[in-house]
């Protein structure tokens, strides 16, 4: 393979898609809690990037001083969902196929609600130009490279706290077992709401990089989404840290074939395709029914 | 021998070698298990070496509760995977090949006449008794996408034989819901008579059952048993096992340790230690 | 024939309740039957409508466009058809996520094919040149015949779902809906039924989307998006997952309201139609679709009655 191909593929796909990545780790964190797909994650996404630039418009601040806002509202956003749609759902005891679909219609309805908030037109943040600074031979907007190094820091952050610390602990348990967890004296509540507002600031964050480095538009989320599910269901079988090396293959992967093929899109498809067959050869095993 | 006037899309299956036995000899379908090793989380659940079932018309399966002997039959069914060893359905007179029913999927094994009551309540909560019945009768071909006036053939078909078993079980109102865990039993086990089993694994069939229908089970098994189909009934209440097997395998901690007659069993010190003395759970 | 009374939004909004309940029909299956959620729905009827766009607009047919028409028709229907058996052979031995994950990236490939594929789809631009294999006059006449074709096409998928319940073969699909594993035990090849449950489903799908941009006369790749699935859900999951009817009720109740009686009857200010209405439209849907489901998830015209349908089926 064509080395400056190669280190090109690294670059771009390391800063361009770093924001998929912490998108995934997000998305991962509900999906190991919930065992839930939450469709809504991706206007989680959105809404950090909507956050971040009506901040940004609204009171003149720099792109990086917003990023906190922006995420803790889109962490905020988070939980509000997860009061107003998905423990009232547990509580009903809905199944896993209504459940999805309840998903997709409150991403719907959060979609087109915020053009009702942030108007119907495309928003842009009101940020100069950044800096370009040469990684391996290829211009990279600054903003990429603070984005890389967020993503690179959360999710050492957020794999530490899942993996080691007295919280993540308790976060594994309440995932496997509730009720167990609960006897340990583990408050469910607290570290469910805590997953959630983690999970919303990880997306939030990730829309706010998204949209400064284009534009902000309703549908900036759910074009993100099919990826972030692909990564997080392909690898997720091996946790956390799974889910962080497949969205970075992913992104590179990505790059590479946008190079290769001069055409996003081909690389996306290309992409579709490989991990359906992925996920086609994984899922062999669901012969083990077992309950006859 | 398989029947192809009930079962249409068999003639010509590449996986069954028609036999030419001469038909005045009842042929009991036998099945062997072989090696069969299962573990769920690191812990051996079956281990079962040489175990053949169908020498004898009714065979009984007993043994403590985590004894394997559900995960045993769910491995005969192919719905459990087995981490080593085979199933086969041994060949049945001259001329004709064993089957490996490991290697299969599980809706094959009805199609060799292979079928399973479940231990656990297992129902269709939005079909009806009759609709449940009818299921289980219809054959490949009329469950089609394309056919759909076939429903009166089907039914005209199957409706005499239903008939028996409803009121041979009491069922007057075939056209709602199975309402109790027993009704659910009874369906189910219905259900695997009408699939007209050569070979019939019972895995507690009278759990949650009143007497009188207990006892209407045990004769539809016998007579099943008398017509040359295999059985093996999985089962905790002991009476049902003494007075219908021919033959009592005793199961436990994943091995089958011992078979003989009911009396012999019965009559067994480790068996009694280790099962009998405790009482029936 | 004189069609003033009938407005253009009107045959407009007709066409879409029609297309919409066709839609829902087939999911019914899909979805109310056997229990898989398709989120591909327009996935396949883009296929069928681009198969059908591209074959009439750039093959060279020697014939005359009628024959060219149906040719393309029956061609976009097959191709429909054969993308559901890859997605359904995807699909079929996977769980809800697998099912999700699938079916939606189905329906995005088939979104950026459509986009790449300039030369023959127009990409974002589209492609012109449909029409309707006949002329009766105005565009009016034509558009309002076609309606009434393609009504007739949907009562016909209709009739197919009505029968499907009273068959073995809609037995089988509810069997594999409500338990997979004892509908195998009982010999029921589960995977089989669901590759051509999708088979069939799409295909469907397929022709009704070819319908759709024989209607528009244009492909567009804005018909290609979320909001036709989203369409076909909310009108099913309203009207009652579970009910042949359900899609027809709730087609009538949620697309019917907003395109029809929103769109034309209600005196509402001239400039929330551009925008407001749209987005308030699909926003709504989301609303519904969430609200049916935690609260009434059979929709309005609830569960099948089995019980009542076997009775009146059998009982002599």
């Amino acid at each position: 393979m064509d080395l400056d191909l190669l280190s090109d593929s690294l670059v771009i796909g390391l800063t361009e898609h770093a924001p998929l990545v912490l998108a995934a780790i997000g998305f991962a964190l509900l999906y190991r809690l919930t065992g839930l797909i939450n469709v809504a994650y991706s206007e989680t996404v959105t809404l950090g990037a909507y956050f971040g630039m009506w901040t940004n418009t609204t009171f003149g601040l720099n792109f990086y001083a917003v990023l906190i806002p922006a995420g803790i509202m889109a962490g905020l956003v988070s939980v509000a969902t997860y009061f107003a749609v998905f423990r009232p759902a547990k509580r009903l005891n809905v199944g896993v196929l209504e459940m999805i679909i309840i998903s997709f219609g409150l991403s719907i309805f959060l979609r087109h609600g915020l053009q009702f908030i942030f108007g119907y037109p495309v928003r842009f943040f009101d940020v100069p130009p950044p800096d370009t600074i040469r990684v391996l031979g290829v211009g990279v907007g600054s903003f990429r490279l603070v984005a890389l190094a967020s993503v690179a820091v959360l999710s050492l952050v957020i794999f530490w706290v899942i993996q080691r610390s007295s919280l993540g602990l308790q976060i594994r348990a309440l995932a496997s077992d509730e009720d167990l967890a609960q006897a340990s004296g583990i408050r469910p509540l607290f570290v469910t709401v805590l997953i959630w507002f983690i999970a919303g600031v990880a997306g939030g964050l990730a829309g706010a990089f998204y949209g400064v480095g284009s534009s902000v538009a309703p549908l900036l989320g759910w074009r993100q989404f099919l990826f972030i599910l692909l990564v997080v269901l392909v690898g997720g079988a091996k946790g956390l840290g799974g889910v962080i090396v497949t969205g970075i293959i992913t992104g590179v992967a990505l790059a590479a074939m946008s190079l290769q093929f001069g055409q996003v899109l081909y690389a996306q498809l290309a992409l579709i395709l490989g991990f359906m067959v992925l996920l086609k050869v994984r899922s062999r095993r669901i012969a083990e029914t077992g309950k006859v | 021998m398989t029947d192809t006037a009930k079962n249409p899309d068999v003639a010509g299956d590449p996986e069954i070698a028609v036999s030419d036995t001469s038909p005045t000899t009842v042929t009991r379908p036998q099945i062997e298990v072989k090696g069969a090793v299962k573990s769920f989380d690191g812990r051996v659940v079956v281990d079962v070496d040489k175990l053949v079932m169908g020498d004898v018309p009714i065979e009984g399966l007993i043994g403590p509760n985590g004894a394997g002997k559900t995960t045993l039959m769910r491995m005969v069914m192919h719905s459990t995977s087995l981490d080593s060893g085979t199933v086969s359905l041994l060949p049945e007179g001259p001329g004709s090949k064993s089957i490996t029913l490991s290697n299969l999927p599980t809706h094959r094994m009805a199609h060799h006449g292979v079928v399973k009551s479940n231990q656990v309540i297992m129902d269709f909560d939005k079909l009806t008794i009759l609709d449940s019945l009818l299921l289980a009768v219809a054959t490949a071909r009329y469950e089609r996408p394309h056919r759909i006036f076939d429903e009166r053939r089907v039914y005209d078909g199957a409706i005499e034989e239903i008939h028996r078993y409803l009121e041979l079980f009491g069922i007057e109102d075939p056209y709602r819901f199975a309402g109790s865990a027993g009704e659910k039993k009874l369906l189910d086990i219905i259900r695997c008579l009408l699939l007209q089993p050569r070979f019939l694994l019972l895995d507690e069939p009278t759990a949650g059952l009143p007497d009188d229908l207990t006892e209407k089970v045990m004769e539809v098994v016998r007579e099943l048993a008398d017509a040359g189909t295999a059985v093996v009934i999985v089962e905790h209440d002991l009476n049902v096992i003494w007075s219908l097997s021919d033959e009592v395998h005793f199961m436990a901690e994943g091995k089958v340790l011992m078979k003989g007659s009911p009396d012999d069993i019965r009559q067994h010190k480790t068996v009694i230690e280790n099962y009998l003395g405790e009482g029936h759970v | 024939m004189n069609l003033d009374w009938l407005d253009a939004f009107l045959i407009s909004g007709l066409f879409h309740v029609v297309v919409v309940v066709g839609l829902g029909l087939l999911l019914h299956l899909q979805l109310g039957l056997a229990r898989i959620a398709n989120f591909g729905v327009v996935g396949f009827w883009g296929v069928g409508m681009y198969t059908f766009g591209v074959l009439f607009v750039k093959v060279d047919w020697p014939f005359g466009d009628v024959w060219a028409f149906l040719i393309s028709l029956v061609a976009a229907t097959i191709v429909a058809g054969l993308a559901g058996l890859l997605v359904g052979w995807l699909i079929a031995d996977l769980d809800e996520d697998g099912v999700l994950v699938g079916t939606l990236g189905f329906a995005t490939a088939v979104f950026i094919l459509a986009t790449t594929e300039q030369d023959l789809t127009g990409g974002a631009l589209g492609l012109g040149g449909l029409k309707f294999p006949y002329n009766v006059g105005s565009v009016k006449a034509n558009e309002f015949l076609w309606l009434i074709i393609v009504t007739l096409v949907v009562f016909a998928i209709f009739l197919y779902a009505w029968r499907v319940h009273r068959s073995p073969y809609g037995r089988l699909l509810i069997a594999v809906g409500a338990n997979e594993p004892l509908a195998r035990s009982l010999g029921k090849p589960a995977f089989r039924t669901k590759l051509w449950l999708f088979g069939v489903g799409s295909a469907g799908m397929g022709l009704l989307g070819a319908l759709f941009g024989v209607m528009e006369r244009f492909l567009a790749t804005s018909n290609l998006g979320i909001d036709v699935t989203l369409a076909a859900m909310v009108a099913l999951i309203f009207g009652g997952t579970a009910r042949v009817w359900g899609a027809v009720l709730g087609g009538v109740l949620t697309i019917g309201f907003f395109d029809i009686v929103v769109q034309s009857y209600l005196p509402l200010p001239r400039e929330w139609y551009s925008q407001a209405i749209p987005v308030l439209r699909e926003l709504i849907f989301g609303l519904a679709i969430m609200i049916v489901l935690l609260f009434r998830p059979l929709g309005i015209l609830g569960d099948m009655r089995r019980d009542k349908l076997m009775r009146s089926v059998h009982s002599d």
